[in-house]
């Protein structure tokens, strides 16, 4: 299923039916994406793989979405790694620190479409 | 000393009583005498002269001896009346000093004084289960040394307001006891120089409130989970249905797709009242804090007609923007800002009739900024006036409005917010005629 050509997404969400309508959206738009369902597998995933675009859900079991971003920017290649925090309302810590990292963006998900979150992964895409 | 002085004054009562009678004595044994010497002077019927001056001569003694006795009993009582009086003024001084003292070092609530260092003396006993420290480690130490390194900046300006005499009312800040932990408290500072004295003192009282704070922080965190649990299902249900009405997954009935759409609506209408239900459970746990920043209440506001442009071209609503440059840089909460205005526009669109005109428009006065939506909508019937502010409160003309719906918790939740902002909201409306809703900033 993997494509050279394609851009890799990891998925990050403890909610067994947002990260597969996620996962399937994101396939659908040209991406190849894969899921973890906690911090610490995404960490793995994500150091080992190296995807294009992390979408991280905040509120998980074993290491939520911040403490796994704080162990990402420990890594050489995970301190510029693309990341989009999700959540379910308006933080204001995620705006914040989306403020002062370039390479973090948040989206609320209740506030976006399907269509919304693949313009957001494109438009971190294009930040390079 | 007390009772010597009682003694004293009997001996001395007792000694002008004997004076007294001793006089008394002698005269009456003077004339005791002389009726036994001379009897037919007092048994006679008619006095003669010389008898009647014996008598008055005799009687003038005896008033003389009474009132000497009673001048020297004033004059050496006097001291001990004197002493006694000081003695009494001297003990009740000192059981109110006592009791001072009680209540000083048995107060629950931790009390230092301060020298003119900010150094501490006289702690009271709370005070020392506090810092967790015995009276020679805790006198001496400055108060402001107490905070951890993280809130210098705020320690040091407390403490300049202690130098320069400035009251320190109910400041919140955080202070480290010996054992290391960190404990918040409201502290306040007042002069006690007025109080008599040469030297500077200041009285501190340290109130602890690190439960009060933990709780907060649980309610805040309860509120983030449930925030969470509730949240996440209904973002499930929208972006599955985003799916399939997308047409990716294949194509769908009309009638099917009238059903998703519907879907669709109730779960954005579920969606708002969780975000409704959520800002009212944050207000009124006091965890909505309102922060001051640069603010484009012109951003704001567009983006709010954004979100309600759907209804307001379906009514065919008319919407007058009443703009101001400087309203793009207004130091507010932006967050806060936008759920007050979201509130007031949303209404004014759902309660005006087609062809309808809703107004915004701003005033910029010296004192404040003022925000006046206005609507040509069905207005509040004046006998419901008064209870539109509260919680679950919706008028009785709304309830003949077809498809208009309402949780009754926008108006409270706004009022609420405006006040946490330091402002003020008011109104003026007519049935039939509209509304004018002024917030304050």
């Amino acid at each position: 299923m993997e494509k050279v050509d394609k851009k890799n997404v990891l998925v990050i969400d403890d909610d067994d039916n947002l990260r597969t309508v996620l996962i399937d959206k994101l396939n659908m738009s040209g991406f190849y994406a894969v899921g973890a369902s906690n911090g610490e597998e995404g960490l793995k995933k994500a150091l080992k793989t190296h995807p294009d675009v992390i979408l991280l859900d905040i509120i998980m079991p074993i290491l939520n979405g911040w403490e796994m971003l704080k162990e990402l920017r420990k890594d050489e290649w995970g301190k510029g790694a693309k990341v989009i925090m999700l959540t379910v309302i308006e933080n204001t810590e995620a705006i914040a620190r989306a403020v002062e990292d370039d390479s973090l963006a948040y989206l609320i998900k209740t506030n976006e479409s399907m269509d919304d979150v693949v313009e957001k992964v494109k438009m971190m895409l294009r930040n390079n | 000393m007390r009772k010597s002085l009682i003694l004293t004054e009997h001996i001395t009562i007792s000694s002008t009583i004997l004076i007294v009678l001793l006089g008394i004595v002698l005269v009456s044994f003077s004339l005791i005498k002389d009726i036994f010497i001379n009897p037919h002077r007092y048994f006679s019927t008619v006095l003669s002269l010389e008898e009647i001056q014996f008598f008055v001569v005799y009687t003038s003694l005896i008033i003389i001896c009474v009132l000497i006795s009673f001048i020297i009993y004033l004059l050496l009582t006097l001291r001990t009346r004197a002493q006694l009086m000081v003695l009494n003024a001297t003990e009740s001084l000192d059981v109110s000093r006592e009791q001072f003292v009680k209540i000083y070092d048995g107060a629950p609530v931790p009390y230092v004084t301060l020298d003119d260092k900010g150094e501490i003396r006289n702690p009271n006993k709370a005070a020392l289960r506090f810092f967790g420290e015995v009276l020679k480690e805790i006198e001496g130490k400055n108060l402001f040394s107490y905070q951890p390194k993280e809130d210098l900046d705020k320690t040091e300006r407390l403490f300049q307001y202690y130098k320069s005499k400035v009251p320190i009312n109910r400041e919140e800040m955080r202070m480290i006891t010996k054992d290391g932990s960190v404990k918040w408290v409201l502290l306040s500072v007042f002069e006690m120089e007025a109080f008599g004295g040469s030297r500077r003192t200041g009285l501190a009282t340290i109130f602890d409130i690190t439960e009060q704070k933990q709780l907060d922080q649980a309610k805040t965190e309860f509120v983030s989970l449930a925030s969470h649990q509730l949240k996440t299902p209904v973002a499930a249900i929208k972006w599955y249905i985003d799916m399939l009405l997308s047409h990716n997954l294949g194509e769908l009935s009309s009638k099917q797709e009238d059903y998703l759409n519907i879907v669709y609506k109730v779960n954005e209408e579920m969606i708002d009242l969780i975000d409704v239900l959520l800002n009212v459970s944050r207000v009124e746990i006091g965890s909505i804090k309102a922060e001051s920043k640069l603010t484009n209440v012109i951003e704001i506001t567009e983006s709010v007609l954004v979100e309600l442009s759907s209804q307001i071209e379906e009514k065919k609503l008319s919407i007058d923007k009443q703009y101001k440059d400087n309203l793009k840089n207004i130091r507010s909460d932006p967050k806060l800002l936008r759920i007050v205005i979201q509130n007031l526009m949303s209404n004014a669109v759902k309660y005006t009739p087609t062809d309808g005109v809703v107004t915004i428009s701003f005033k910029d006065s010296f004192t404040d900024k003022s925000i006046i939506v206005s609507d040509t909508g069905i207005g509040i019937p004046k006998s419901e006036q008064d209870k539109i502010f509260t919680k679950m409160f919706r008028a009785g003309n709304v309830h003949d409005l077809k498809g208009v719906q309402g949780t009754g918790l926008g108006l409270y939740l706004v009022k609420s917010i405006v006040e946490t902002m330091g402002g003020s909201i008011s109104f003026i409306s007519e049935e039939n005629k509209g509304s004018i809703f002024t917030i304050k900033l």
